[in-house]
């Protein structure tokens, strides 16, 4: 049943604050895939860069521009058009606060982006200390985090409007989920803004001298896992509420959908030991206990992985689908806002295995710092993710201006998925073969002298290169279907799919909204995980470090 | 009278045709296999180096 405040359209003014966010998103694409292919070329050892220009500065360009303006620009677009079209039009103070975030976000990824340009802040996306950055590109780090908080802040108010105009009443699933998020945002970015704040930008003003790495390490990866959940969740409310539309079925379950978002907020943060599982300083029990509860997530993972095998079989089945995977014949694979997402929900079930190799205690010793992580990192993030982003924009660029998206670059669209399916094949498979193998990431081309098991790695660099020069191409595509969908495509109605659950689908308990008690149990296991470690850390701490500049 | 319970009969069958799920089973089992197979590789991959 539709709530009387969900628009079928959404509202032109809120549209405009939405297509603001993907403009600076796209134009990061460009850039950050532009650096992305030069580091493949580098590193295959067949081309050099041009003085002054760095691999590190070209890294960190790409990490930056890819990793956190691409993603948090689309995501807080994309979540303002989701509210907007199922919990109605903001209202002008929202939508207020909506470009005062959206400003702040942007001045920020141009001072931090001039510092990297500068080459003061190649620090890579991690910004680890001791590495240490020009201020401004703290302070600029800091204002797009600020921004999203005040986009965020705005999302929630439309989410408690929405509540008091409709008591006693289930919210709108996507409105929900982009709630959680924003949550899961704002608890995860208070360890980030706290080492940045207290830390990184007293250090590198010179205020104070020195840094405990440790402390901030582990406070950025506080921050970090939660960030790639961040990335995710946006991408698994595609999967959860509009494929189902879009392939003309039912939602499998809204209570499964909501309790796998519940479940990702309340894992997704005690968690980020797992990133420091060679870490010095870190006693090996809390280390455990936090590789324990990250497989806890493989549970709202494999919840989701059920429940969409579900959506597609009973459709299949319906359209008159027999034999085990006869189903998977009926789905639309002609059209590409099914496809495209549809291949980065593959490439999740690989990733997904990674991420457990990735996770386990001592396994992690096999591909701790190795290219085996980039090449995890450019299946989760770079295909499940971005995929499923390229999918959405596909409809909903159109849809925010009025357009509609043509046979011909839904062609275009489909050629661009399958592109950068076979550009990832060769590139992180490689990247996995290779780390396997001990290659490491984040490292420019070198024969360390000679050495023989060096030797070994320069065959899956070139194919690396050959991978990524093909997802080059790939995002060439995608600039050229967002290029046309914002400003050439012909004139119309383009639908923003928002999938329903079956009709014979029980009644959505409400206690997925209490708040109080999902924030409660999220605090609980973050104070749990957190607070003896981090005593621990204080008491016994490392010598301070200075900062290095290594560029 | 025999008429109707074969009536009923069929269409129940049909009925749970439409709602089988077991693509749905089957696809999450090789899902699980691929989880374990990838883990095990490693696993042995690192008792191999210990």
């Amino acid at each position: 049943m539709r709530s009387t405040t969900e628009k079928m359209k959404v509202d032109p003014r809120d549209a405009k604050l939405s297509m603001a966010h993907f403009y600076v998103a796209f134009i990061a694409l460009a850039l950050g895939g532009l650096a992305g292919l030069l580091q493949v070329l580098v590193r295959s050892g067949n081309f050099q860069l041009p003085a002054p220009i760095t691999y590190y500065q070209v890294l960190t360009v790409h990490g930056v521009l890819l990793g956190l303006v691409l993603t948090t620009f689309f995501i807080i677009g994309f979540q303002f058009a989701a509210m907007s079209r199922t919990a109605g039009t903001l209202s002008n103070g929202a939508r207020k606060s909506g470009w005062l975030g959206f400003w702040l976000m942007t001045i920020g990824t141009a001072m931090a982006a001039a510092m990297v340009l500068l080459n003061k802040a190649s620090v890579l996306f991690t910004f680890y200390a001791p590495l240490q950055a020009h201020p401004i590109f703290y302070g600029g780090l800091t204002l797009v985090v600020v921004g999203s908080w005040i986009g965020g802040g705005a999302m929630l108010t439309s989410y408690v409007r929405w509540r008091k105009q409709n008591p006693g009443k289930v919210s709108p699933l996507l409105s929900f989920m982009v709630v959680v998020n924003m949550l899961l945002w704002l608890v995860a970015t208070i360890g980030v803004a706290a080492t940045v704040l207290l830390q990184m930008l007293p250090w590198s003003l010179g205020l104070v001298d020195t840094i405990d790495v440790l402390i901030s390490r582990t406070l950025f990866w506080y921050f970090g896992h939660p960030l790639v959940y961040f990335w995710l969740l946006p991408a698994y409310m595609c999967w959860y509420v509009i494929i189902p539309r879009i392939i003309g079925g039912k939602i499998f379950s809204d209570s499964l959908a909501r309790m796998s978002f519940i479940l990702f907020l309340l894992f997704s943060i005690p968690v980020g030991f797992h990133h420091q599982l060679t870490e010095p300083g870190i006693d090996p029990a809390w280390k455990f206990l936090q590789v324990a509860l990250t497989f806890l997530v493989v549970i709202p993972s494999l919840m989701t992985a059920f429940s969409l095998f579900g959506t597609f079989e009973m459709y299949g089945r319906q359209k008159g689908a027999k034999g085990l995977f006869g189903w998977l014949k009926m789905l639309p694979w002609g059209d590409a806002r099914f496809t495209v997402p549809f291949i980065g929900m593959v490439t999740f079930i690989p990733a997904g295995a990674g991420g457990m190799v990735n996770a386990s205690h001592q396994m992690n010793q096999v591909v701790h710092n190795t290219i085996w992580v980039t090449g995890h990192f450019h299946l989760t993030l770079a295909t499940a993710v971005i995929l499923t982003f390229f999918g959405i924009s596909y409809w909903l660029i159109p849809h925010l201006t009025g357009r509609v998206l043509t046979k011909k670059m839904n062609k275009l669209a489909l050629i661009q998925g399958c592109l950068w399916a076979i550009g990832m094949i060769f590139m992180s498979g490689a990247m996995h073969a290779a780390g396997l193998l001990g290659a490491p990431r984040r490292s420019s081309f070198s024969t360390y002298g000679g050495s023989a098991q060096a030797t070994e790695w320069i065959p899956y660099q070139i194919a690396q290169a050959v991978g990524g020069t093909i997802l080059f191409v790939a995002i060439i595509l995608v600039l050229i279907i967002f290029i046309n969908l914002a400003f050439f495509a012909p004139k119309g109605e383009q639908e923003f799919p928002v999938g329903e659950a079956a009709e014979t689908a029980e009644k959505t308990p409400l206690i997925f909204e209490n708040w109080k008690l999902w924030l409660g149990v999220t605090v609980v296991l973050i104070l749990f995980a957190y607070t003896i470690p981090l005593i621990d850390m204080i008491q016994n701490a490392p010598p301070g470090q200075k900062g290095f500049k290594l560029w | 009278m025999a008429m109707p319970e074969l009536k009923t009969k069929t269409q129940t069958k049909v009925e749970d045709d439409h709602s089988s799920l077991k693509g749905t089973l089957a696809s999450v089992f090789v899902l699980g296999c691929i989880l374990i197979i990838t883990w095990v590789s490693v696993y042995f991959l690192y008792l191999d180096r210990l």
